[in-house]
């Protein structure tokens, strides 16, 4: 055979497996936001020394930033809040600190906290992340699991160098 | 063409199709988590 015909034959055999490669890999993208995390996965994940809150892994919560609502047992970011996690209310940058806003990468494998997993504030959030998933029952089951971790401060961006909030 | 073009050339598929296989297993895994979220949304 022609060798000019056969690596253009080898070179399409490739390029179509390349096409179905990609748009497979979209699909298991699109795949994975339809499926919450659950509080015990994120936290089997935050407590894997690979994964590093804020360089290879964010988790944003959408809650309010300050609760008006002092007898609120769960809160607002300030009250309490995953270690490591950034603010942004109801996903709109401003009404998030400057600082925060700074900090979220729309490419990090991210997780939505939100008050109790509601699906349509994730729906919301989603369009901003590439690869994203929402926390299934958000902070109120977070704080059933594991109420011993849990932050309440205001957002500290992480430190140069430090790895962010890994438990 | 010569034969190491063409071992470059079938490493390359092979590689591919290997992706394929285990993107296509990992989508039908997803599928069945999906569905299954589905029915709890749903029942609830």
């Amino acid at each position: 055979m022609n060798p000019k015909v056969e690596r253009i034959i080898y070179l399409g055999i490739i390029g179509v497996l390349a096409i179905l490669l990609v748009s497979f890999g979209k699909k298991e993208v699109e795949l994975q936001k339809e499926i919450p995390i659950t509080v015990d996965q994120l936290y089997a994940k935050l407590q894997n020394p690979s994964v590093k809150v804020g360089k290879n892994f964010q988790i944003i919560d959408v809650r309010e930033y300050e609760s008006e609502d002092e007898d609120d047992e769960i809160g607002g970011y300030v009250d309490q809040h995953i270690p490591g996690a950034i603010p942004l209310p109801d996903c709109d940058e401003s009404k998030a600190p400057p600082e925060a806003v700074e900090h979220i990468n729309p490419y990090l494998p991210t997780v939505i906290v939100s008050r109790d997993g509601n699906p349509e504030i994730f729906k919301k959030c989603a369009k901003k992340f590439t690869l994203v998933q929402n926390l299934k029952g958000g902070m109120e089951a977070w704080l059933e699991e594991h109420d011993e971790i849990v932050e309440e401060d205001e957002y500290e961006p992480p430190k140069a160098g430090g790895g962010g909030g890994c438990l | 063409m010569s034969m190491m073009e063409r071992i470059i050339y079938w490493i390359a598929i092979i590689v591919l199709i290997a992706g394929i296989v285990g993107l296509k297993v990992q989508i039908s895994h997803l599928e069945q988590q999906a569905q299954t979220v589905q029915t709890q949304s749903s029942e609830e």
